[in-house]
């Protein structure tokens, strides 16, 4: 079975309806709903390349965002009544920060109101981590009009440099580990780091003067070598998307 | 074409000149080889011509520089882009698209060319660089040597005038690497394309220069004939320190010439037998059935082999035919490796820390991998620590294999050599039993490659240890490694003396064993030894 070939905007677009209908749904569920959705897309749809395997660091961080905020949510801030699921040790604050407290009681509103808001803010960063990840970055510079120059610079960086980052990471960790070092936790973040600044940065640029030199951006007018269509299954796509944000 | 009026150039924060004063005019139709050792400014020199230094790198330039009647300081590079095609130092680095033919046409479509000239030039550069069989394939799937052929079919699709090449063929294995000059070849002479290449492993292009741009590292340039530049130089590949050792009154830049001048020296010999060397019996790895797969795709088949005690074994073979990853099994740090790997009584893969660093030292092909300190100095007491040995004895191997690095430099601002030099003190710093090298000598000058083969050989004969070494420099593989090991599709092919598996194969043979076949010399010492042996 041959996959179709969506046009480059046409995942952006719906991702758009979708964040929007999520955004006027405001609700958690609406939310988990629009991610499932999103997610079994990409699994079904997502094509065997660096920015298709992004997808699962989009989640990973997503699941990170929702746990760093009910830790906070629920340690900081006004007190809400409710049923206590446990006591954590109030932090002495000065007197002149009053209505602030650390630590106290955690309530299952509190906790809930806390992930239910972390949810819906994750929601959004999947459903455009899933378009990402369901477009190739490079069609959709072809398809942007050329004053949209230096975007289209730092879209072409971005999305190259960062696969080969990836792998980079893997180099550098093997690298370390050969040099009898740690590669996992915080010390062992410095030394994976700075090489990896440093070879981000040549690359960007290697890359940037490479685009420079083959005249990119030098004519107002950009011609197509083979047009990139717009087919029915994309309108289909737009038009379910568009009843999405309808009915929410 | 290039006309370079007093081009003198200073970058920012630096008190050297890269090039100072340099007037030079090269023609329609020439192949200018640009030499020099590392850091002394060659690939600034080619990105002059096109305005990428100093619109992109900043720097101050004196002088004008004009290419085609049209002077690089008063437009942009990307202006000048339906007249020059430049491929950098490492094409993986410049390539914008997904598939081979969205990259050839990414230049043609910026420059808003009809889709009729497009598809055209498009048919003729998969043809002339014989790509068709990979137009939809992705580029990242591709081999070194192909990558290579797209990035510069990329550049000659816009039909330049001027092609600038950074070290073509430095990545590349020896078949690919003719393979990439015999088209530059014939560009130059079917279209009269006028070519610039800078490039260390000068064996390989020397043959097909016209002229020689010489920078000696203090902003001095030297311009003439490939024969007048190299009769002085001290860069010199083997074929030229051939001529010098044998005291011929010309130097030849090709085996063909090399070998009529050297027929009386040849004939005036008996056909001697290859030297047998003694073989050390004292087993030190031994890999067991060893193979890896990626995602299905196998890397290595079954490998099983000895390798012995104070033995430098070459591990050569293809782009992508599986060296690295037979290094990294070796090492124990492949997670996809079936079978086992025994170093030194040690199963490879459970080493760790400490008995890591005393048994195994690995140089990887980014040395840079291995630096994380802020400064030199930093690097060495970061090592002088982790291996517990005295203060400063890092520094000490370092200034021992490149003498004058200052510990306060910072590991990017140091040359490739240099670099190399301070991940191997690093490494050597704990001692270690075995040495493994990852493709060292990429980057380096014949200065910086002697070093290494000194270094590498004390090493293994004077402290007993063995080195592995993968590569594609024929030229270090000869004058370095005592055994050598050729893989062709995660298969060893080959297995046996240096000398038995480099003279077995044309196309992997040095250039001293070509020009003086069928005696079984490879280097230029060798021949040194059997005069001294016949007087």
């Amino acid at each position: 079975m041959t996959r179709p070939t969506f046009h480059p905007l046409t995942w952006w677009i719906f991702s758009l309806a979708l964040a929007a209908s999520v955004v006027r749904a405001n609700s958690p569920w609406f939310a988990l709903t629009a991610v499932g959705v999103m997610s079994a897309i990409v699994f079904f749809a997502r094509e065997n390349a660096p920015w298709g395997r992004s997808f699962n660091w989009t989640l990973k961080l997503a699941l990170w965002i929702i746990a760093v905020r009910a830790a906070i949510g629920v340690l900081i801030g006004v007190p809400i009544p409710g049923t206590v699921l446990f006591k954590v040790p109030v932090l002495p604050l000065p007197h002149w920060m009053p209505g602030i407290r650390i630590g106290g009681d955690v309530t299952l509103e509190r906790l809930s109101s806390s992930i239910s808001e972390g949810v819906v803010i994750c929601a959004m960063i999947v459903i455009f981590g899933a378009a990402a990840s369901l477009t190739s970055p490079h069609r959709l510079l072809r398809v942007l009009p050329i004053y949209m120059y230096e975007f289209g610079v730092s879209v072409v960086i971005a999305t190259s440099v960062l696969p080969q980052l990836v792998s980079a990471v893997s180099r550098i960790r093997m690298a370390q580990r050969l040099r009898g070092q740690k590669t996992h936790g915080l010390k062992s973040f410095k030394r994976i780091a700075i090489p990896l600044l440093e070879e981000s940065l040549a690359r960007s640029l290697d890359l940037a003067a490479a685009m420079d030199s083959r005249g990119y951006g030098i004519s107002k007018e950009r011609s197509r070598y083979r047009p990139i269509k717009w087919a029915p299954i994309d309108t289909a796509v737009i038009a379910a998307g568009l009843l999405v944000v309808g009915l929410a | 074409m290039i006309k370079f009026s007093n081009v003198s150039l200073i970058y920012p924060n630096s008190t050297t000149t890269v090039i100072e004063d340099l007037t030079l005019e090269i023609a329609e139709g020439e192949l200018v080889l640009v030499i020099g050792p590392t850091g002394s400014g060659k690939s600034s020199l080619l990105r002059l011509i096109n305005g990428l230094v100093p619109h992109h790198t900043g720097g101050i330039l004196a002088g004008d520089i004009s290419v085609d009647g049209i002077s690089t300081a008063t437009v942009k590079p990307g202006a000048l882009a339906h007249l020059i095609g430049i491929v950098g130092q490492n094409p993986v680095n410049g390539f914008v698209a997904d598939t081979v033919e969205e990259e050839l046409v990414f230049g043609m479509e910026a420059l808003n060319l009809s889709n009729d000239t497009m598809r055209k030039r498009v048919e003729e550069v998969l043809d002339l660089m014989s790509l068709a069989q990979l137009r939809n394939r992705a580029i990242a799937t591709l081999s070194g040597g192909e990558q290579q052929r797209v990035a510069i079919a990329s550049a000659l699709v816009a039909h330049p005038k001027v092609l600038v090449l950074d070290e073509p063929t430095s990545a590349l294995d020896p078949i690919a690497a003719e393979e990439v000059l015999s088209i530059l070849h014939r560009l130059v002479h079917d279209l009269s394309l006028t070519v610039v290449i800078a490039e260390h492993k000068l064996e390989r292009v020397i043959q097909f220069a016209d002229r020689i741009v010489h920078i000696n590292g203090a902003g001095n340039t030297v311009i003439g004939s490939p024969e007048e530049i190299l009769m002085n130089s001290t860069i010199a590949p083997p074929i030229v320190e051939l001529a010098r050792t044998l005291g011929l009154p010309e130097i030849g830049v090709s085996v063909r010439e090399m070998r009529r001048m050297t027929s009386d020296f040849r004939s005036s010999f008996e056909i001697q037998k290859p030297p047998s060397g003694e073989a050390s019996i004292k087993p030190f790895i031994s890999i067991n059935e060893l193979s890896i797969s990626y995602n299905g795709k196998s890397a290595l088949k079954d490998i099983s082999a000895m390798i012995y005690e104070n033995e430098i074994v070459a591990i050569m073979g293809r782009n992508g035919a599986g060296k690295s990853s037979l290094l990294r099994a070796i090492a124990g740090v492949s997670d996809n490796a079936f079978g086992e790997v025994i170093v030194n009584g040690f199963n490879s893969q459970k080493l760790h820390s400490k008995s890591r660093r005393e048994n195994v030292g690995y140089i990887p092909q980014e040395p840079s991998d291995l630096l994380y300190g802020q400064s030199v100095s930093n690097e060495c007491e970061q090592a002088d620590h982790d291996n517990q040995v005295s203060a400063g004895a890092t520094f000490a191997i370092l200034s021992q294999l490149v003498p004058g690095v200052s510990g306060t430099t910072h590991p990017r601002d140091l040359s490739e050599g240099q670099r190399l030099g301070l991940a191997l003190s690093v490494v050597l710093s704990a001692n270690p039993r075995l040495l493994i090298l990852d493709e060292p000598t990429r980057g380096l000058d014949y200065q910086a490659k002697r070093t290494l083969t000194k270094m590498l050989i004390d090493f293994a004969r004077v402290f007993n240890r063995s080195v592995v070494i993968a590569t594609h420099d024929v030229e270090l593989v000869a004058e370095l490694a005592t055994r050598t090991i050729f893989i062709a599709d995660g298969e060893i092919v080959a297995d046996g003396p240096t000398i038995d598996v480099l003279l077995s194969s044309p196309a992997f043979a040095p250039q001293v064993s070509k020009i003086m076949a069928p005696q079984p010399w490879l280097t230029v010492a060798d021949v040194v030894r059997a005069i001294e042996g016949r007087n």
